[in-house]
């Protein structure tokens, strides 16, 4: 009985700590975002020519400086993210949702850069009703903003992307994949894709705005949900990442 | 002219917005803590309050809540203009009557602009 006690109070203990950790990081991430939103106004007022002209070389290190503040706004954002999908102590809010519903919210959401980009998007869902998910639809909604932004960022002008669902009834799961034609992930750093922090050479070369977090966010998500996520990748023929959810 | 009024208690923002504002033919009136802005929007003629959600004394939103519950007022659009992006923090100010909630770092004011012209539009 003493040792149920101690180990209930070590409990409470670390879910505290759990929940200081967490508010101190939101309450950083704020007080960053203040400094990061000023200097984002300043840099584009000042690219604007609103405060007089600029030169050449002005011009250079302020986009410069705008490219870099972007970055680490991005990176407080996905941190953010990450905080909330990672940390086992905040309780995922887990219903009944409809992820096709969800994944045609997010390629809306993407329109602008599928526009600008010329992509070919095809969302394909076979014949069949796909069933609706017990999951937390604002965490699937980061998976499917991930993966669609993913391709999106790394798909080359005029490129295609296939989005499929399947319903697997033998085992009662959604499998999804999103298929790109983009630049491929390099054999070397197919192991270390879903690590924290880590973006492929060849993928920082086509995009310089990108945390690293986006892919281990999205496999801590789909673990939580019980799902497998992986991919196929080959320089010829671009990406795929397939998504396992249950249903249940 | 429209009448916007900025509720922001960060100096440097306030300063960048009201002058992005100003120039896209708007008048703007500034309160720098939640206790101003709860005066300030009883001012008369405002067609729109620009509102921070962290501010000293009384927040964002209890001023929003304030809007929402006194008749002469309670029909202003409010953009909540926010560092705050936790689905917490964005439902309670739905529910409040926020008209749009925005992330700060994550639009430019030339968007912010766009969002003031389309909703007096």
């Amino acid at each position: 009985m003493e040792e149920i006690e101690r180990l209930k109070n070590e409990n409470e203990e670390l879910k505290k700590m759990n929940e200081n950790r967490s508010d101190l990081i939101s309450i950083s991430a704020h007080q960053l975002r203040t400094s990061l939103s000023a200097l984002k106004w300043t840099f584009k007022m000042l690219l604007n020519k609103e405060l007089g002209e600029i030169n050449e070389e002005q011009n250079k290190y302020l986009s410069q400086a705008l490219i870099s503040n972007e970055k680490t706004i991005k990176l407080v954002n996905d941190l953010l993210t990450l905080n909330h999908s990672d940390d086992t102590s905040i309780a995922f809010n887990f219903k009944q949702i409809n992820i096709v519903e969800l994944m045609n919210q997010v390629i809306l959401e993407f329109q602008g850069e599928i526009n600008n980009k010329k992509i070919d998007l095809s969302f394909i869902k076979e014949d069949i009703r796909i069933p609706n998910i017990n999951g937390d639809e604002e965490m699937i909604i980061v998976v499917f903003q991930n993966l669609i932004e993913n391709a999106i960022k790394y798909s080359q002008v005029n490129g295609d992307i296939t989005i499929l669902f399947d319903h697997d009834e033998l085992t009662d799961n959604i499998k999804i994949s999103v298929h790109d034609q983009g630049i491929g992930i390099n054999k070397d750093d197919q192991i270390k894709i879903f690590n924290k922090f880590f973006r492929a050479p060849n993928a920082v070369e086509k995009e310089i705005i990108g945390s690293g977090l986006g892919l281990f966010t999205t496999k801590s998500i789909v673990e939580r949900h019980n799902g497998k996520i992986w991919f196929e990748s080959s320089k010829e023929e671009g990406t795929t990442f397939f998504v396992v959810l249950p249903i249940a | 002219m429209k009448k916007v009024l900025i509720i922001e208690d960060d100096n440097f923002l306030q300063d960048l917005e009201a002058a992005k504002i100003k120039k896209s033919n708007y008048d703007v009136i500034v309160a720098k803590t939640g206790e101003e802005g709860m005066s300030m929007i009883m001012e008369p003629g405002i067609d729109i309050i620009i509102l921070d959600l962290l501010l000293p004394n009384f927040d964002g939103f209890d001023i929003l809540k304030k809007i929402r519950e006194t008749e002469t007022i309670k029909k202003i659009p409010v953009i909540v203009f926010s560092n705050l992006s936790e689905t917490k923090d964005i439902d309670k100010a739905i529910s409040l009557g926020a008209t749009e909630v925005m992330v700060k770092s994550n639009f430019s004011l030339e968007e912010l602009i766009e969002h003031i012209n389309s909703t007096l539009a």
